[in-house]
C-alpha cells in the first residue's frame, strides 16, 4: 500500500517519468488497457440482462481476452522503446553531436556494445542536454511503433482467432445432443433466446 | 548480514551461466543493427519536438489515424467469418475506432491541459488551490520535466474519466455509427442491384 501510494503520488510520478516521457507512454497505455478490461467485466457483472449461467462462462472468457490484450500491449510495446533505448545509450543510433562527442572521447570501439552506455560515461556532462533530448525523442517513437503494432496489427490479428474458435465453439455446444447439461434448445422461448444471444463473442478491443 | 534472496540467485553459476547466453544472443541481435549517424538539422529538431511535446492525446491519434488504415483490412481480409459477418465487422470496427479516438483524445486533452491550472508554483498572488497538483520542492514549473509530469497526471486522471465515459459516451457513439454505416453499406448494395 505504502508503495502504491508513493507510486500514484505527486512527487513519485515527477521523479518516474519528468526524465522519462516513454515509459508514462508505455505505463499509462497499460493503465489504459487494464482500466478498460475491467470496464468490460464490470459491465458483464452489473448487467441483469444476462443470467448468471452466462457470466460464469462471459466473465472469465471477458478476463482471458484482457490478459491477452494486456500482455501483447507491455511485450510488444516495451520492447521497441526498450530496443529504441538501447541503440541510443550504445552509440548506435546517434545525432552528430552525440557522434561527435564519442570520437573525441576515443570510445569509437566501444560503440554498440552491449554493456557501454553513454549516460555512464565520465564527462557525460559535455553532451547531457543534447543527449536526453535525442532519447527522448528516439524513446517516444519507438513506443509509438510499439503501441501500433500491437494495438492495431498483432492484437486484432490475434483477436480475430481467438474470436473464430470461440464462436466455433459455442455453435458446437449448441449443436450437441439434448442429454447434454449445457444444451440449447432448438425451440425456445424469445426471453430464453434474447438472453442466449449475450453468449455471443465480442472483443473488446482498446476503448479508451 | 545474511545475503537477500536476489543475490543469493544472481551468484549461483546456473544464473551466471544463463546471463552470460542471453547477453551473447541480445549482442548479436544488436550487431545485426547498422549504426546510424543523423545530422539533418530538420529531422533532429522533429525528433526533439517529438521527445518534448509527444503526449498521450497526440499518441491516441496516432494510434487511430493508423487503426483505421490497419483494422478494418485485417477485419474485411478475416476468412473465419462470412462475408456478411465480415461488412458488419468493418463498420462496427470503424465505428468503435472513431468513437474511441474522438473521445479518447479529448478527455485526454482536456486532463492535461487543465493540470497546468493547477500545477502553479507557490508563491504571492496565487491561490493555495491552484498549486494543489505541484509537486513538493518543485520551484519551476517550466522544465521539460514538469511538462512531462503534468501530461502523466493529465493522462493517469484521463484514464479514470473515460471509465465511465466508456458506456456513456463511446458506446452509444459507437452504436449510433455502426448502424449509420450499415445503412449506407445496405443503400450501396441496393443501388447496384
Amino acid at each position: 500500500m505504502k508503495y502504491a501510494n508513493s507510486f500514484f503520488s505527486k512527487k513519485g510520478l515527477f521523479e518516474r517519468y519528468g526524465e522519462n516521457p516513454g515509459t508514462m507512454l508505455v505505463h499509462t497505455g497499460l493503465l489504459g488497457w487494464i482500466l478498460s478490461s475491467l470496464a468490460q467485466i464490470t459491465a458483464i457483472v452489473a448487467n441483469d440482462k444476462i443470467p448468471s449461467e452466462q457470466k460464469k462462462f462471459l466473465i472469465p472468457q471477458e478476463a482471458a481476452d484482457g490478459l491477452v490484450n494486456i500482455f501483447s500491449f507491455y511485450v510488444i510495446t516495451s520492447s521497441f522503446k526498450l530496443l529504441g533505448s538501447k541503440l541510443v545509450s550504445t552509440g548506435k543510433l546517434a545525432s552528430k553531436n552525440i557522434k561527435a562527442f564519442l570520437n573525441k572521447s576515443g570510445v569509437q570501439n566501444k560503440v554498440g556494445k552491449l554493456d557501454f552506455n553513454i549516460s555512464r560515461m565520465e564527462n557525460f556532462n559535455e553532451i547531457k542536454s543534447d543527449y536526453k533530448s535525442f532519447k527522448n525523442g528516439v524513446d517516444v517513437i519507438a513506443s509509438t511503433v510499439g503501441s501500433i503494432v500491437s494495438c492495431n496489427i498483432f492484437t486484432p490479428i490475434v483477436r480475430n482467432e481467438c474470436a473464430a474458435r470461440i464462436q466455433k465453439r459455442l455453435i458446437d455446444r449448441q449443436n450437441k445432443p439434448q442429454s447434454d447439461s449445457n444444451y440449447y434448445p432448438y425451440k425456445i422461448s424469445m426471453d430464453n433466446y434474447q438472453k442466449t444471444a449475450y453468449s455471443k463473442y465480442s472483443s473488446p478491443g482498446l476503448k479508451i | 548480514m545474511p545475503l537477500s534472496i536476489k543475490t543469493y540467485i544472481t551468484n549461483t553459476s546456473l544464473y551466471k551461466s544463463a546471463a552470460k547466453k542471453l547477453n551473447s544472443v541480445k549482442q548479436k541481435g544488436l550487431d545485426l543493427i547498422p549504426n546510424a549517424e543523423f545530422s539533418n538539422e530538420k529531422f533532429l529538431n522533429c525528433v526533439d519536438y517529438i521527445g518534448k511535446n509527444f503526449s498521450s492525446d497526440k499518441q491516441r491519434l496516432v494510434l487511430g489515424a493508423t487503426a483505421l488504415v490497419t483494422q478494418p483490412v485485417i477485419d474485411y481480409y478475416n476468412k473465419n467469418v462470412d462475408e456478411k459477418t465480415r461488412k458488419v465487422s468493418v463498420a462496427r470496427t470503424v465505428a468503435k475506432i472513431l468513437a474511441g479516438t474522438a473521445t479518447g483524445f479529448l478527455i485526454r486533452y482536456g486532463c492535461i491541459k487543465s493540470i497546468k491550472a493547477f500545477s502553479k508554483i507557490p508563491g504571492e498572488g496565487v491561490p493555495k488551490y491552484k498549486t494543489i497538483l505541484t509537486p513538493k520542492g518543485v520551484t519551476d514549473n517550466t522544465t521539460d520535466a514538469f511538462e512531462q509530469y503534468r501530461n502523466a497526471l493529465g493522462t493517469i486522471i484521463s484514464l479514470g474519466i473515460m471509465l465511465f465515459t466508456n458506456f456513456l459516451v463511446d458506446a452509444p457513439l459507437t452504436k449510433f455509427l455502426t448502424n449509420v454505416f450499415i445503412d449506407k453499406q445496405e443503400e450501396k448494395n441496393e443501388v447496384r442491384k
